[in-house]
């Protein structure tokens, strides 16, 4: 029997069932004799209060490794100790006569309902977190604690109508297998903790509990949220084999993410990250990305309708530099036009966007705007390890025209006696053949280069890939490509500069031995790929490498290239999955 | 009586991580310290209080303190909501 609820946190588990009764937070009514006993009541409450106290912290204690286990468990710790709530069980107790045990139950049933009827489901799944103080303090003041999972022989799938989440805290990965709830959702604090832990689950199955019976066999599918009660042998074989799969490719994953890039041979490859938003920091972090190669304004523009707000682009450089710092965080200025953001800024029809008005073509139309973006930008240097980026530099005489633009505004700011980095990095991005192959004259006027792998693509090969009809030839493998790459790095190293390589070849697993193999200095990819490049990168020798990459400049076809590379990682790692797309397609 | 404005500059507002930071900012001060939006007016060293307030982003909030140590916990309060939380800003 096939049940559907929320994947809460990933993973399968195979496993019979163990049904958890939550008791609902209630408590019988006994009335005091004098205001005395009631003195005596609220000092009881107190003791419990310390006690549950000491006992959450202990909980804590057992998480220092999980962030997130941390965080919930300070939470819980607030609201036991809760200025208001503690005052309004107390006044219950004194001024009612009544027992502390009722005066908790009624009290935070009152908070529960509050909770209830909140707007924000984000709030309203915090009900949990009350509910499992206030059981831990009425077991207390009863002395009716009891640890019901001590109980438990083997390991189990732990079902049950709601999980506590200081409950979920003190479970332990070898003793739960995965655990099924009636209610729950994405952001509930047990999820949390369960994705913390490594615990799969699957919630919000609404009436699990009145489905399965104690010992039933379940197969739990946290991925797809699919809960299997008394399966056939055949879903049971077909799970089994997913469930190894997954665990191997997690426990490899997991690894690599505490580790930075390195190659087979200890050769460390700086892995930065693509960013759209702000926010994505907190995910490259937790990733160890080394920096972030490419931070996409565009996004800043549509919140710009009344014109460029200096203030604006600020607080977001300031505080996406200050989240890495010291890690380098790339800023790469509007790249508006083409087929970009070209609402307002662009209200002529072109025939060939591609070719026309975008990017650093409309900064330099419009200097003025373009200098808000500039100075917010060298305003934030001071505040981490800034580097600045152009698009589409075709001709020298844009880049120096840039460059005096930028020296104008930091006369500007030396007037204003505003702080920036005077040595702040310049770069260009190399997106066009006649960018790399002018490229020695473009060099002395930029610190370092990153290689925009689609355009330079799309313009060398002269594909639209957004055109079905021609986009089979839209090949990041075709040798013209390679080449360049290979050109681009000789000419900088050359001269003493950097290469990166932000476009979709850096994220292409295919693509990343020769790379390497050209001595690309930088590698920049969507945060989700990072483990996977960070896997490849791994399995790489620098010599394999290397020769890899040499071949692949004499090679007559993108699919002779791709081949060269996949057999090479099949015949020393044939458990490595490679992505059926990977090979398909040329970045 | 010290008090100051700020609006709730993260997108999704004063939800639970965001109140217990401010809740742990509060904690610091002897004094008395509320927040206050249009709707209500709650203390801020509970977190029951800040939670049921449910500040959306881009809401006004007002911090006040009466105590010895008012100034400082005004300021300190009110930068804890400033700073976003470190969360997606509006």
């Amino acid at each position: 029997m096939l049940f559907k609820g929320v994947p809460a946190s990933h993973g399968i588990a195979i496993g019979s069932a163990f049904l958890l009764k939550v008791e609902e937070l209630k408590h019988a009514k006994r009335l005091l004799e004098s205001s005395e006993q009631a003195e005596l009541e609220v000092k009881r409450f107190q003791v419990a209060i310390s006690s549950v106290r000491h006992d959450l912290e202990n909980i804590a204690d057992t998480m220092e490794d999980v962030v997130e286990g941390r965080q919930i468990l300070e939470f819980l710790l607030l609201l036991l100790q809760d200025p208001t709530i503690k005052r309004d069980v107390e006044s219950r107790i004194l001024g009612g006569l009544v027992n502390a045990e009722y005066a908790v139950s009624t009290a935070l049933r009152g908070v529960m309902e509050k909770f209830e009827v909140m707007a924000d489901p984000y709030i309203r799944e915090r009900v949990a977190d009350v509910r499992d103080v206030g059981r831990r303090v009425i077991e207390k003041l009863t002395g009716t604690e009891k640890d019901v999972l001590d109980k438990m022989q083997e390991p189990v799938v732990l079902v049950a109508k709601d999980l506590d989440p200081s409950e979920t805290a003190g479970l332990k990965p070898g003793q739960i297998l995965a655990f099924v709830t009636d209610m729950g959702g994405r952001t509930s604090h047990t999820t949390i903790l369960a994705r913390a832990l490594g615990i799969p689950a699957v919630v919000g199955l609404q009436k699990i509990t009145s489905e399965i019976n104690p010992r039933d066999m379940i197969i739990v599918d946290g991925i797809h949220g699919h809960v299997i009660v008394n399966p056939t042998q055949e879903e049971l074989r077909y799970y089994a084999g997913i469930k190894e799969k997954f665990q191997k490719a997690e426990k490899l994953l997991q690894k690599m993410n505490q580790e930075p890039a390195v190659t087979e041979d200890g050769v460390r490859i700086e892995l930065a990250a693509n960013i759209e938003l702000p926010y994505e920091v907190e995910l490259v972090n937790k990733l160890g990305a080394d920096g972030i190669g490419l931070f996409r304004t565009e996004f800043l523009r549509l919140a710009q309708e009344n014109g460029e707000n200096e203030e604006d682009h600020f607080a977001i450089y300031d505080t996406v530099a200050f989240r890495m710092k010291p890690k380098p965080v790339i800023i790469r200025t509007y790249d508006m036009g083409g087929d970009k953001f070209r609402t307002g800024l662009n209200s002529v029809p072109e025939a060939n966007p591609f070719l026309g008005y975008r990017a650093v073509r409309i900064g330099l139309d419009r200097p003025q705007e373009f200098s808000i973006q500039l100075r917010a930008i060298l305003r934030a240097s001071v505040h981490g390890n800034i580097r600045l980026m152009f698009p589409m530099v075709t001709h020298v005489e844009q880049l120096r025209r840039l460059r005096d633009l930028l020296e104008k505004v930091k006369n500007q700011l030396r007037v204003d006696e505003i702080p920036f980095d005077n040595d702040m990095q310049v770069g260009i991005m190399v997106e066009t053949p006649a960018t790399v192959i002018a490229l020695d004259l473009m060099l002395p006027y930029a610190d370092f280069v990153s290689i925009g792998t689609n355009d330079l693509t799309q313009y060398s090969l002269a594909v639209d890939r957004g055109n079905p009809r021609v986009a089979d030839l839209y090949d990041s493998f075709h040798p013209a490509i390679l080449r360049q790459i290979d050109t681009v790095v000789r000419l900088c190293h050359s001269q003493g500069k950097w290469v990166g390589v932000c476009g979709s070849m850096a994220g292409n697993p295919l693509a990343v031995p020769l790379m390497i193999g050209f001595g690309v200095d930088e590698l920049s990819v969507a945060p989700s790929l990072i483990p996977d490049v960070k896997r490849m990168i791994g399995v790489v020798t620098t010599d394999a490498a290397r020769e890899m990459a040499e071949k692949s400049l004499v090679t007559e076809t993108g699919l002779g290239v791709r081949s060269l590379v996949h057999s090479y990682v099949m015949g020393k790692y044939p458990e490595i999955l490679l992505d059926e797309n990977d090979w398909e397609t040329g970045g | 009586m010290t008090e100051k404005k700020v609006v709730v500059p993260n997108k999704l507002g004063i939800h639970a991580r965001p109140a217990a930071l401010i809740v742990r900012a509060a904690v610091e001060f002897a004094c008395d310290i509320w927040v206050e939006s249009p709707a209500d007016k709650v203390n801020a060293k509970s977190i029951m209080g800040v939670m049921t307030l449910a500040a959306s982003g881009g809401t006004e909030i007002v911090v006040s303190a009466d105590g010895s140590d008012e100034v400082e916990a005004v300021e300190a309060v009110a930068e804890v909501i400033r700073s976003g939380f470190g969360e997606e800003m509006i």
